[in-house]
């Protein structure tokens, strides 16, 4: 509503990256990038254009060689605790019940787990659609339920910043819709500034306020893109022929570099 | 449960062929030992094979029973009680050890050589120096069987906590967890099924162990037993201790596994438990 709405909350000017400085070859280069506070931005691009390097800076678990990641005006130089990550595979802990999985961030960087973060837990998973799961063992679930407790897990310790690295491309492409509605049912109950990377098109669409495309490696900025498709968004929405614009819009520039370069 | 369904099914499909060939996939193992317990002594029998050769199972048995059964206890428990504290001291070493190898680069390149040096050098020709210098008491034993099973328990805990996903650890970075909990509520855990098969190795390695160190000097223990039954040609009965000896190992093994099937079921593939 007010100006802080629509102040940049992840700011990244001319960031760069080189993992093997000896070589020299960038990972990623001049990134300009501003996310607004409860933004939902998708990342595309191919494979090893840097997309979860850009996650990580986010995240701080990597500094950039050049250029400045910052997030509400502060410059990110250490790991971020107030970040959720949901990663490609769930990751759950096999020895912990759903639950404890849910949990695990709290009792990880706190040692210890309250009655009310019991419930807190338990609330998250019912909203998920896992109540019933909730004591079950993560490999007595399958891949999409799995991820739903990982996306679960990132929510529980209700960060600004959700920060998802490719989460449902180990599902099948009807899980993987589905979960991808609910997550915008569970953004919209609970607004986060979501920085969602991807190397499905359509999902980027459908789910994204904009959408950032990034070049082969190294990779730099081709387009940045409004997608002003009205929300609440529904499996209608792949139809509409402006989703087929923007996807067609995005695909020009993976399938086709040189027109833009 | 799913023999039943098994029987069940041959029942259905109303052939006798395949009911019999499942029996027999079900009993292989047995039957195989059967046949070649007879055929054993068979050959024994019609070939008359002299005793100090190849004594027959029943001659094994007869000798097993000709031993006071108070006597095998006093030589299993010598052996068992190397074989377990052996196993024990070397339990408490290697595992502290991996996981002080895992966080420390320093201590990995500096203590791994030396472990692969005591490996590489056989415990057999080192047990006679280790009696000289500790006397013949327990301990050198001890000392002898814990040599010959701590490698490959460091060996495993160490892979195991390394093979820790990548993105649990980042997770732990990012809730700027401590790092002692880095190490017991993921990496440690995430070593549970190669801690385990690397104590299946050890516990097997500590009954060899202890039978080494017993074969130098002891005046107990089934390797003792094996060792002074043969010196007195006694062959029969030095295969009965042969034959008790790989039984307690098997024990200790399937121990081992019941451990880490009610202790931790979860760290064993969801088709085989």
């Amino acid at each position: 509503m007010t100006k802080a709405s629509e102040r940049a909350f992840v700011r990244m000017e001319q960031v760069g990256h080189c993992y093997d400085p000896t070589a020299g070859n960038m990972a990623v280069q001049q990134i300009d990038l501003e996310i607004h506070r409860h933004e939902f931005v998708a990342v595309v691009g191919p494979s090893g254009c840097g997309k979860s390097t850009l996650l990580r800076m986010v995240a701080g678990l990597l500094i950039p060689s050049e250029g400045k990641v910052s997030v509400f005006d502060r410059q990110v130089t250490e790991p971020r605790d107030d970040v959720g990550i949901v990663f490609q595979k769930p990751t759950l802990l096999p020895w912990l019940t759903v639950r404890d999985n849910v949990l695990f961030p709290l009792k990880h960087k706190y040692g210890l787990v309250t009655a009310a973060d019991k419930t807190r837990a338990e609330e998250l998973l019912a909203m998920a659609g896992l109540a019933q799961f909730s004591a079950r063992m993560p490999d007595e679930l399958s891949g999409g339920m799995q991820q739903r407790v990982g996306i679960v897990r990132a929510l529980l310790l209700n960060p600004d910043i959700l920060l998802m690295d490719e989460p449902f491309s180990a599902l099948d492409a009807m899980t993987r819709e589905q979960i991808g509605f609910d997550l915008l049912n569970i953004w919209t109950e609970h607004p986060k500034t979501v920085l969602f990377i991807t190397h499905s098109i359509s999902e980027a669409v459908l789910l994204s306020d904009r959408v950032l495309v990034m070049s082969q490696r190294p990779g730099t900025v081709l387009d940045l893109i409004e997608i002003d498709i009205p929300r609440p968004r529904s499996a209608a929405t792949i139809n509409s022929p402006r989703f087929a614009e923007l996807t067609a819009r995005i695909r020009k520039h993976i399938y086709e570099p040189e027109v833009h370069v | 449960m799913s023999q039943k369904s098994m029987s069940n099914k041959t029942a259905l499909s109303d052939t006798r062929a395949p009911a019999i060939r499942q029996w027999l996939l079900n009993y292989a193992s047995a039957l195989f030992f059967i046949a070649f317990v007879v055929l054993w002594e068979l050959v024994c029998r019609v070939g008359k094979v002299p005793v100090y050769i190849l004594p027959s199972p029943l001659s094994i048995v007869n000798a097993f029973f000709d031993v006071e059964f108070s006597r095998w206890l006093e030589h299993l428990w010598a052996t068992l009680r190397v074989a377990l504290m052996g196993f024990a001291l070397s339990i408490c070493i290697s595992i502290p050890l991996a996981i002080a190898m895992v966080r420390s680069e320093f201590l990995s390149r500096t203590i791994y050589p030396a472990l692969v040096v005591i490996q590489s050098t056989p415990v057999v020709a080192v047990a006679p120096l280790i009696i000289v210098l500790m006397g013949t008491g327990d301990m050198s034993r001890v000392l002898i069987t814990c040599l010959i099973t701590f490698f490959p328990l460091v060996v495993s805990t160490a892979t195991g906590m390394l093979e820790t996903p990548e993105e649990l650890i980042e997770l732990s970075k990012s809730l700027r967890a401590p790092r002692y909990r880095e190490t017991w509520q993921i990496r440690i855990p995430y070593a549970i099924p190669h801690i385990f098969s690397g104590l299946k190795v050890s516990i097997t390695l500590a009954i060899i162990g202890a039978v080494v160190a017993e074969f130098v000097a002891a005046e107990k223990g089934l390797g003792y037993f094996i060792q002074f039954s043969t010196s007195f040609f006694k062959i029969p009965q030095a295969f009965a201790g042969l034959i008790f000896l790989a039984v307690v190992s098997l024990v200790l093994f399937k121990s081992v596994q019941w451990a880490q099937q009610w202790l931790y079921p979860w760290s064993i593939p969801k088709n085989k438990r």
